[in-house]
């Protein structure tokens, strides 16, 4: 069964959260095709989260249609391989942005520094599209 | 039309002695939800509470509860209410099976199987006296015998300010699960905003006895953001949009309730969180309060 | 709502009750051998069937001698009808303001009007029951001296008949009235004694002997045993009552005179007066007295319950 989890302090609305912890999962394989997600009581129960928050979160899922609702059942992963990378292709980008940061922490960036720097390359590559 | 609505009040007010408690409040709060009323302390919080729940009446205005004036006290309005006061107040020489009876006794419906399934589940015994529970047990009794009437609307003053963050947790897990199932509408006060996020879905601020910003959480997120850009010299306090301006040496940040409306060349904007955008608010003068922030067509651009 | 004030009130309720049922035991052990003393030795001497005034006199002595403590006992019993009141409605509205339980207790569906009435009926209900128990005791335990001396003395008067129940009643509402200002059941405890000690006083020494006009009389000699005397004198021929100084003047002129005092007095007309109130005036006084405490109690109830009503508290 797939744990959810939530951080009071991120600043990302709870929701967002578990939207995001689903996509990741999927993305990493953690959740499979057909894995059903907890029924949102045990969510709320769990988290101590409000129902209408979790009922939201999966309603934003089923519209990327990374999972589906069925009636009586609870909500399933949906069979999406386009969404999901390969292992092999998901270890070679790790790879990658780890040899990054050893020459980023290497030329003397700190924790902060390379995390603007991340912040900062993403945005504008969001902005021109790439992304 | 007024069944559409869990609470509606209309030009609420209440004087104690000189002092204007609560002035003029104006609320409309869909039903199914769990409201978050958020104030610093003496706000007036606690007094819309309980001229909610019908403990003291209005100096002026009215206030309805699923169309029914508490204020009135008859046994139907009190029913559709659950009230769990400040600090948990439960007779401390009653056993928890006592309180039950108590509940069940002064009640036109009240659900035992409920209340003792809950407390069974938390493992807090029926013979134990109330007075040697501990808070954390203390709160859990009440807030099942709250929830055994089996309420419409729940009302709940300050109920984590004094519990440990372990209670606090079995708190919220015990009535988030309540509105799971239950499908109640639910307002409760605070003083803290970091942990509402999570449990609430609506808001509403009270400062200074006056409403200053009531709304589903999503859509005052959306409607707010903050835009960051040059030092602005012009005086913002008196552009409505402009909900708090703050100036560096070369930049000023702007909190502004603009809709989402593009904003203007140089101005970068930025998501708000919650506790931002709720102390804000908080820290509004007292003579901007009157004129609440709707309109959008002067925000800087 | 009849559980929950069992539930909440029990204790007091089973302590008072205690507390009167030793009462009587006491007054029980205390009582029967005053009373076979008093119809052995001294009813005989007031029936008026055969007098051996030697004999009455002998025995009267050795009863006073043995049951001079009973005026000590009785003026004891003082305490009763304040503490029963006090200690039942003290706690009644103060402890749940105290607790903030009001809070929980008002949003039942139970409206608090309701909630105030059943407890009000019943712990003031307690509190005449019990007290009126603890009156009907000492009345018979009082019975010997009632022919002995006067019911109007306060250690008759003030602890039987109807009396006390209306006492207990206003200790009651003073309590409640003092435990909803005040928020606290001890404080407001205090706080009912003092009111109450200074009404109980006021009404005993200022208002009690003008509830009727005391009848006087002016007569050389007096049979008074059972009424109430307020005053006594010497009045001149005309009716006059003498004033202290003048009373010098004639015991001077009697002295100047050289001659006996009485035979002085009764040669000028001088007689001797008294004002009192007639001893069958007890259950008339017994009402007025009552009417006033329970029309106190009255105002003191009706004002917890606006405030309760009003604001709320």
């Amino acid at each position: 069964m797939f744990v959810f989890r939530l951080d009071a302090n991120s600043g990302v609305p709870p929701y967002l959260q578990l939207v995001q912890q689903v996509r990741q999962a999927v993305l990493l394989g953690f959740l499979q095709p057909d894995d059903r997600l907890p029924l949102i009581r045990e969510v709320v129960e769990s988290l101590a989260i409000n129902p209408n928050t979790v009922a939201k979160a999966y309603r934003q899922l089923e519209q990327e249609a990374l999972v589906t609702g069925r009636p009586g059942q609870g909500t399933f992963v949906t069979h999406t391989p386009s969404a999901i990378v390969s292992p092999g292709t998901y270890t070679s980008l790790r790879r990658g942005l780890e040899s990054w940061l050893h020459r980023a922490y290497a030329a003397g960036l700190d924790e902060h520094a390379v995390n603007a720097l991340f912040s900062t390359v993403h945005h504008d590559a969001k902005v021109e599209g790439v992304a | 039309m007024s069944t559409e609505h869990a609470l509606r009040t209309q030009g609420l007010s209440k004087l104690y002695r000189r002092t204007w408690a609560l002035r003029d409040c104006t609320l409309a709060l869909p039903t199914r939800r769990v409201v978050a009323l958020v104030g610093p302390n003496g706000a007036g919080k606690t007094t819309l509470l309980r001229l909610i729940v019908g403990l003291i009446a209005p100096t002026d205005g009215t206030v309805q509860v699923f169309g029914q004036s508490p204020t009135t006290n008859t046994p139907q309005a009190l029913s559709r209410i659950g009230f769990l006061a400040q600090d948990h107040p439960i007779y401390p020489r009653f056993t928890v099976a006592d309180l039950l009876h108590f509940g069940r006794s002064c009640n036109l419906r009240f659900d035992q199987d409920l209340a003792e399934r809950r407390l069974s589940h938390l493992d807090i015994p029926l013979h134990r006296k109330a007075g040697t529970l501990s808070g954390g047990q203390r709160a859990q009794v009440a807030l099942a015998l709250a929830l055994a009437k089996r309420p419409d609307l729940l009302i709940l003053d300050e109920p984590l300010s004094s519990l440990d963050p372990v209670a606090r947790r079995e708190f919220l897990q015990t009535l988030m699960v309540a509105v799971a199932d239950d499908g109640i509408t639910v307002l409760l006060s605070s003083h803290i905003v970091t942990e509402l996020e999570r449990v609430c879905d609506h808001l509403v601020v009270l400062n200074h006895g006056r409403v200053t910003l009531s709304g589903d959480i999503d859509m005052l997120l959306a409607t707010h953001r903050l835009l960051v850009g040059p030092r602005a010299t012009a005086n913002l306090d008196h552009t409505p949009s402009v909900i708090e301006a703050t100036h560096a040496d070369r930049h000023t940040t702007l909190l502004v309730r603009d809709e989402g409306a593009p904003a203007a060349p140089g101005w970068q904007p930025h998501p708000v969180s919650l506790e931002d955008l709720v102390l804000a608010y908080l820290r509004r003068p007292d003579h901007r309060i009157t004129a609440p922030a709707r309109d959008v067509s002067e925000a800087p651009r | 709502m009849t559980w929950l004030t069992w539930r909440q009130h029990r204790a007091e309720a089973l302590a008072a009750g205690l507390f009167v049922a030793a009462l009587g035991a006491i007054l029980l052990t205390l009582g029967l051998p005053m009373h076979s003393s008093y119809h052995d030795g001294i009813a005989v001497c007031f029936n008026g069937a055969f007098i051996d005034p030697a004999m009455c006199s002998t025995n009267m002595a050795r009863f006073q001698q043995d049951f001079g403590y009973t005026t000590a006992v009785l003026t004891m019993l003082n305490v009763v009808p304040f503490a029963i009141g006090a200690f039942l409605g003290a706690p009644l509205l103060a402890r749940e303001l105290e607790t903030g339980t009001w809070q929980l207790a008002w949003t039942q569906a139970v409206p608090r009007m309701r909630w105030l009435a059943v407890k009000l009926t019943a712990l003031a209900t307690l509190t005449v029951a019990l007290t009126a128990a603890a009156a009907a005791l000492t009345t018979w335990y009082r019975q010997p001296l009632d022919v002995l001396n006067s019911r109007f003395a306060p250690a008759g008067f003030d602890v039987e008949g109807l009396a006390p129940p209306a006492y207990a009643l206003f200790a009651f509402a003073l309590a409640t009235a003092a435990g909803t200002l005040m928020r606290r059941s001890l404080p407001a405890l205090a706080a009912a004694l003092a009111a109450f000690v200074v009404v109980r006083v006021t009404v005993e020494t200022a208002l009690r002997p003008r509830f009727q006009p005391p009848v006087t009389l002016t007569r050389n000699r007096f049979e008074v045993t059972n009424d109430w005397v307020l005053d006594s004198g010497f009045a001149d021929p005309n009716g006059h009552h003498l004033s202290r100084a003048e009373f010098e003047a004639v015991s001077d002129a009697a002295d100047a005179a050289n001659t006996n005092l009485t035979t002085y007095l009764h040669d000028h007309g001088v007689q001797g007066w008294i004002s009192y109130q007639p001893a069958e005036r007890f259950w008339a006084f017994q009402r007025i007295e009552a009417g006033i405490f329970l029309a106190l109690a009255a105002i003191l109830l009706a004002m917890v319950v606006w405030r309760v009503k009003r604001r709320a508290l």
